[in-house]
């Protein structure tokens, strides 16, 4: 029978719900290696013990299910200034490594950005989704700034994906150029754009005209556009962006296209958009938002 | 490599068409290529011809390095890089790490080398220290040789080891001898680009005999054919060792489609060109036949109007017979 786990003098409630989501999936041999490694690291977090008890998570669970999947709710942070982790088809390994990281210590500054970042410099690419996903746990957040703005530039898809998609981290700290690479990045690499975090409460007019400029270039290539870019635009709405989605809306070939230009045309101030709509009014079936990935957008808080 | 001498085509003996349909259905695990040197269109390939794993061992790269970073991030591309190019094709990407031996003569730099090979040696898909050996056969070479085959049997890792091209068979004796010297278990050991020469002795002394199919400048598969005849499927591997040179990311499947009309059994191709190596790099504890069968998950992600969007494991296919790109 394992023992609930008491990590009273750690990082709270967040890394006690990792833990009990683990506890379930390794064997009392592994758990108890797990939790004498983590005391280990809390009361003396030295660089190579980190290092090599991070690597060789996989080696320590070794009896867990490989194929295993692990989501649930955001962890509710204790502190308003700690971001929530989203856990979402996350790998256990992936987890306990994240919980290994949450664990840590916060030492004094440099020491502790230090001690990650050699993980970062020296991770495989699991190791580097793991670090990556852990950038809303880590002490010193803003600390983290340059480093997520790297990571976003990673050629390794999974790596990209563990900070642009579920992540907090990013729509609270990046400054907004970095924030409007993420975005474009997501589009450029086909990401399911609905997962990233802060979508709605970061987007901006340098973000919005660059999007129609992708959205033009696409259309002269006649490549697909993903249709949730015209709900990103629609605040924004201008005489570029209208020229385009007005033949979009009645030529495209592709239905959520065109509900996604009716969509952003009615949530549009813009006047000849409101026009358009009024004038048409054969098309406000395309006004449903029923199973689009924009259904709730109006709603959305982040 | 590109060292070749000049042969024209009557010396190479009977032209034998491409079939892979001879060896359809087969899964190949070819242990030694350098794909970092490799197009997508080669990992294309392998996957069609059923290459499902391969083994990247780190090597050097033509042009010397001259500075320890230029080694690090070369290992780092080994674990990451490389690790999702080759996802991309469906094919499982490992890797063995260590310092080669031309670049072991860099003494100053070998120095920092062995500093950093701790750090990758124990990551995930490490299945070896590799390729170590020697080239010149120098006292430098000896030195990092022998300190890398204790790092190997401190983390318990299988040792690949490159024979020399010059003075091969001395060579080859003189790195099984040092192995043993440092009681390594030759069971653990994988000589690799092995000839007729070289192999008797190989299997003799209980090590693993790799051999590299490497146009020109190593084994043509003819010959590879008689060495399976000659000797049975035990502890032999088959590799292409392709590069930045005159190479072939085929000769694995290429060499079992030969066997394969040469008479040679199924079960015997099967156990040199996927089982064994699995066998001998899976003593590393990072590699099992479970992970080569897992079907890959391939996400469909979000369809726009019936357009589904291409994840990994199933890369867009180029169409290499048209002129039109789009």
């Amino acid at each position: 029978m394992k023992d609930e786990v008491d990590l009273t003098n750690k990082r709270d409630t967040d890394a006690e719900r990792l833990a009990n989501q683990i506890v379930r999936h390794v064997s009392d041999e592994e758990w108890g290696v797990l939790t004498d490694q983590i005391n280990q690291l809390a009361n003396d977090p030295q660089p190579n013990t980190l290092a090599r008890v991070f690597t060789a998570i996989p080696r320590t669970i070794r009896s867990a299910d490989k194929d295993l999947r692990i989501t649930f709710d955001e962890t509710a942070p204790v502190n308003s200034d700690q971001l929530p982790l989203l856990v979402k088809d996350w790998s256990l390994a992936r987890l306990v490594r994240v919980w290994v990281l949450m664990n840590l210590p916060a030492l004094e500054q440099q020491a502790y950005v230090s001690l990650i970042d050699r993980l970062f410099k020296y991770g495989e690419m699991e190791e580097l989704v793991a670090l990556y996903s852990a950038l809303p746990i880590y002490h010193d957040p803003a600390a983290w700034k340059p480093r997520c703005t790297e990571g976003i530039r990673s050629n390794m898809a999974p790596v990209r994906q563990a900070i642009i998609l579920n992540n907090h981290y990013p729509s609270r700290f990046l400054d907004e150029g970095a924030w409007n690479q993420l975005v474009l990045k997501a589009f450029f690499t086909d990401e399911d754009i609905p997962q990233i975090i802060g979508l709605k409460t970061r987007n901006n007019a340098a973000l919005a005209g660059a999007l129609v400029d992708y959205a033009y270039e696409l259309h002269a290539a006649k490549r697909n556009i993903n249709p949730f870019l015209w709900v990103l635009v629609a605040p924004f709405l201008d005489d570029r962006a209208y020229r385009l989605m007005e033949q979009l809306i009645q030529e495209s070939e592709h239905r959520s296209t065109r509900k996604a230009v009716a969509y952003a045309f009615s949530a549009s101030s813009f006047a000849p958009a409101a026009d358009f709509i009024k004038e048409n009014s054969e098309l406000t079936d395309l006004l449903d938002t029923a199973d689009t990935p924009w259904d709730g957008w109006l709603d959305q808080t982040d | 490599m590109c060292n070749y001498s000049e042969r024209d085509r009557a010396s190479m003996g009977e032209r034998v068409a491409l079939d892979l349909d001879l060896v359809k259905g087969f899964r190949f695990f070819d242990p030694h290529i350098h794909m970092v040197s490799r197009t997508t269109d080669d990992y294309q390939a392998m996957a069609d011809a059923g290459v499902v794993a391969v083994i990247e061992p780190a090597f050097w790269v033509g042009q010397p390095r001259t500075g320890i970073d230029t080694f690090r991030d070369y290992y780092s591309s080994l674990i990451g890089w490389e690790r999702f190019r080759a996802s991309q094709f469906g094919i499982k990407h490992f890797c063995t790490i260590g310092l080669n031996s031309r670049e072991a003569n860099n003494e100053a730099l070998a120095e920092a080398v062995m500093e950093l090979l701790p750090f990758f040696i124990y990551k995930e898909g490490v299945v070896g220290v590799g390729e170590i050996g020697f080239d010149d056969q120098t006292a430098a070479e000896e030195k990092y040789y022998r300190l890398q085959l204790e790092l190997a049997k401190d983390a318990g890792l299988p040792v690949q080891v490159h024979t020399p091209h010059r003075d091969k068979t001395k060579g080859t004796s003189r790195s099984m001898d040092i192995a043993l010297e440092h009681g390594l278990d030759p069971g653990k050991v994988i000589i690799d680009h092995n000839t007729e020469e070289t192999v008797k002795e190989v299997l003799e002394r209980g090590f693993w005999a790799a051999f590299t199919i490497y146009p020109f400048t190593k084994m043509g598969n003819e010959r590879m054919v008689e060495i399976v005849k000659q000797y049975g499927p035990e502890r032999i591997l088959v590799n292409s060792a392709a590069d930045w040179g005159i190479s072939d990311p085929l000769a694995v499947p290429k060499t079992a489609a030969l066997m394969v009309k040469s008479g040679i059994p199924k079960e015997v191709i099967e156990q040199v060109c996927f089982k064994n190596a699995v066998a001998a790099f899976g003593q590393s504890g990072q590699l099992d036949e479970s992970m080569l069968t897992e079907s890959m998950v391939i996400d469909q992600g979000q369809k726009f109007e019936g357009n589904s969007i291409l994840r990994g494991g199933q890369q867009p296919r180029r169409d290499a017979g048209s002129i039109i790109i789009s």
